[in-house]
């Protein structure tokens, strides 16, 4: 009893900060995408629940459906998303095997290494890229010296050779880089779990190193993927400077530019508050799709 | 077309927009927000987004400045809309500060303005010689701004606006009135057409803080561009196909939808009629189509590095471009700029006292003093490069003396061009979201 009252003691900070900066302002955005505007269409927030008015979220829900506005929009978001978390497994995986199970007295290195682009904010590697990727940048040189850049254009991914210039992939890859230690960095916690003797008992069993690892270690840190993919993917999905930044086309904007312009450029504060709404709706489906296979996952390995 | 274009701005009674009241304008803004038939579905909860009056039930009364069906069309704060050839004199809500009040001492003066819009050194000076510190705190766009002064309940002494968004500014009454003893470099410095401007009658409210026009930036040492060649000199953003990417569009959605239906001939940049709105969208979308631009309001940095080699951008962010971030190497004489001298944009910004402003004779000194001919000539040309409407500045010396870059000598703003403008200005509520909606649909892509 006297124990618990402790954690709870413990606690306490970090729930008061949680309340006041989290629970409290969704809610603030709740009562605002739920509330009216007045005559000069600055909102009025319905705190009550009784007054909340569905209106703003109908016109919401409305523009992202097929045929709606920003249809096209959600589209685009979705491949980019997709696009750049597949592009980060496919990055991250290697990574972090190699770290976790290969990487010997150098573990320590590589996990700073991996840690390291965090001491510089995102926006300015994301402008770091900006410069490299400008024509006369380092980072155009290289690509069109291997020529990657007409490489890509030739499979119509890349618009020209201009890197900057309005084009999705220059996004995808900047999501790509801006989030891809978020997902080594589990993925390595959970393949570094991976008890080494359940691998030596599929090797003495007669499984080849390809079958152990499809068959033991993949599924085993199944929940590591799932949990650097939800962690890649959610921020992903609400962004909107990587785009800002490395685009500032109306061809390449997302979901997040959208609410982004809609509460900051105009009047329609209510109308960007509800597609907050509906988009944290949305990933809360995601997440509680993690969170029961993680359950699940967990089920199996005490069973 | 500049001769024909005030007919075009007139609230004639034929407007369609005209007779109608404030409160079944309302009505039908929030119907057309809201599909109808979601509309039936809802009415039995009151579920609508038709928008409610905030001030006390002030939409059933007549308007801020008694019936508002009187005078044509009003803006979303009752007030009429101000036009060239319909002066609109705004109401006063309270007591301008009186000209024998003591100046506050010692503190801070809290203005609120764009980034980079004030010369830091002349701040300097201003608070220097009145022994307070002038911070300034910025926004990005006047909605943003408009926003949080009347949500948030920011206070400040002074406020940078437009006059396109003074009228909001009285009505929710952000503004106080100015008292005229305290500015008198307005008569003594000022062009005589803004001593008494159409937007604000007898200057009640506000001072006029430098002029612009839009037009197109771009880089000569990339790319031949000849606007004035043209027979629609905005043709030649339309035609860049070779410079897909590197071009740019004002992230502005009066701007850049402006200058779509400037593109296509049609002159009234202040119009609410749908089809014309929409007319200038499906421009835009075109444009994003040939020339895939940016959407931002950076060319002032960008065009002088070279990340993009075309821009529609303001007269004064070129200068300000070539005076503050052209690389070492880079002359000024690479930029070029045109501006559509019969009918296109140019117009003014404007700086008022604020109703909460704690030091209201401080911020009339230092209207006053930013309307000092050197301290304005020490603003424009040493930082800010957009150019205060100075009688004894002679701009266009400025550019033939080299003081500024010979290239840009049509960024300057003379009085001629100004009094023959075209100008954004204040829109009904409806034609607001008409434009509001259009712009969300083009930055969705």
């Amino acid at each position: 009893m006297q124990k618990r009252r402790i954690w709870g003691f413990f606690a306490a900070p970090g729930m008061v900060w949680l309340g006041l900066f989290f629970v409290i302002a969704f809610y603030a955005v709740i009562s605002v995408g739920l509330g009216n505007v007045d005559t000069l269409y600055q909102p009025i927030p319905h705190w009550n629940p009784i007054d909340w008015n569905v209106g703003y979220l109908i016109q919401a829900i409305e523009s992202v459906i097929p045929g709606g506005q920003n249809w096209d929009v959600v589209v685009r978001t979705a491949i980019y998303i997709f696009s750049a978390i597949a592009i980060s497994l496919a990055i991250g995986y290697p990574v972090a095997y190699y770290a976790s199970r290969h990487a010997g007295r150098w573990r320590g290195l590589v996990v700073v290494l991996l840690i390291l682009p965090f001491w510089i904010s995102y926006i300015m590697r994301m402008f770091a890229w900006t410069n490299l990727l400008a024509p006369d940048g380092y980072g155009s040189k290289v690509l069109s010296a291997l020529h990657i850049d007409s490489l890509l254009s030739s499979i119509g991914l890349l618009d020209g050779t201009d890197w900057l210039g309005g084009q999705g992939v220059t996004v995808v890859i900047a999501l790509v880089y801006g989030y891809v230690p978020f997902l080594i960095l589990p993925l390595f916690a959970s393949l570094d779990r991976i008890d080494q003797r359940v691998i030596e008992a599929a090797r003495d069993l007669g499984a080849p190193p390809a079958s152990s690892f499809w068959r033991v270690i993949l599924p085993m840190s199944k929940p590591g993927i799932l949990a650097g993919l939800v962690l890649v993917a959610l921020p992903m999905a609400g962004d909107y400077y990587t785009q800002t930044l490395m685009s500032g086309s109306p061809s390449t904007s997302m979901i997040g530019n959208v609410i982004n312009d809609y509460i900051q450029g105009g009047p329609d504060k209510s109308l960007g508050s509800a597609m907050t709404i509906l988009l944290s709706a949305v990933l809360l489906l995601f997440m509680l799709y993690y969170l029961r296979t993680l359950r699940r996952e967990q089920g199996e390995v005490a069973a | 077309m500049a001769h024909g274009r005030n007919r075009v701005l007139s609230p004639a009674p034929k407007d369609p927009e005209a007779g109608l009241s404030r409160r079944s304008l309302f009505a039908r803004t929030g119907a057309a927000a809201l599909g109808a038939s979601t509309l039936a579905g809802l009415a039995g909860c009151e579920n609508t987004t038709t928008p409610v009056a905030a001030d006390g039930g002030s939409s059933n009364g007549p308007g801020l400045l008694g019936d508002p069906t009187a005078g044509g069309p009003v803006d979303s704060a009752g007030i009429p809309l101000a036009r060239r050839d319909y002066p609109v004199t705004l109401p006063r809500f309270q007591k301008a500060v009186s000209a024998s009040a003591k100046p506050e001492t010692g503190g801070v003066l809290k203005v609120y303005n764009y980034a980079d819009y004030l010369n830091p050194d002349v701040l300097k000076a201003f608070g220097k010689q009145e022994g307070v510190e002038v911070k300034v705190t910025t926004f990005d766009n006047l909605d943003e701004a408009f926003s949080k002064l009347s949500n948030a309940g920011l206070e400040f002494d002074v406020i940078f606006t437009t006059p396109d968004q003074l009228s909001k500014l009285v009505g929710r009454k952000l503004l106080q009135p100015l008292n005229p003893e305290l500015v008198p470099n307005l008569q003594k410095n000022i062009w005589d057409a803004m001593h008494s401007p159409f937007y604000d009658v007898e200057s009640r409210y506000t001072v006029p803080y430098v002029v612009y026009t839009t037009g197109l930036g771009w880089r000569n040492d990339k790319i031949t561009l000849d606007p004035a060649s043209l027979t629609n000199g905005w043709d030649a953003l339309w035609s860049a196909t070779s410079q897909r990417g590197k071009v740019q569009v004002l992230d502005d959605k009066r701007e850049a939808l402006g200058m779509s239906m400037l593109h296509q001939g049609q002159p009234n940049i202040n119009t609410g009629s749908q089809a014309l709105v929409d007319g200038a969208l499906a421009g835009l979308e075109l444009l994003s189509q040939r020339v895939r631009p940016k959407v931002e309001i950076s060319a002032y940095e960008t065009l002088p590095a070279g990340r993009i080699n075309l821009a529609q951008m303001w007269s004064g962010d070129i200068l300000s471009g070539a005076i503050n971030y052209l690389p070492k190497g880079t002359p000024a004489s690479v930029l070029s700029y045109w501006y559509q001298s019969d009918g296109g944009p140019a117009f003014n910004d404007c700086i008022g006292v604020a109703a909460a402003a704690q030091k209201p004779v401080i911020a009339h000194r230092f209207l006053n003093y930013l309307m000092e001919p050197k301290v304005a000539y020490d603003n424009f040309v040493g930082y800010v490069g957009y150019q205060p409407p100075q009688k004894t500045l002679n701009a266009a010396k400025l550019f033939s003396d080299g003081i500024l870059p010979k290239s840009l000598s049509n960024a300057v703003v003379t009085e001629r061009a100004y009094a023959a403008s075209n100008g954004y200005l204040t829109l009904t509520a409806e034609g607001e979201q008409i434009w509001e909606k259009a712009w969300a649909k083009f930055r969705a892509g």
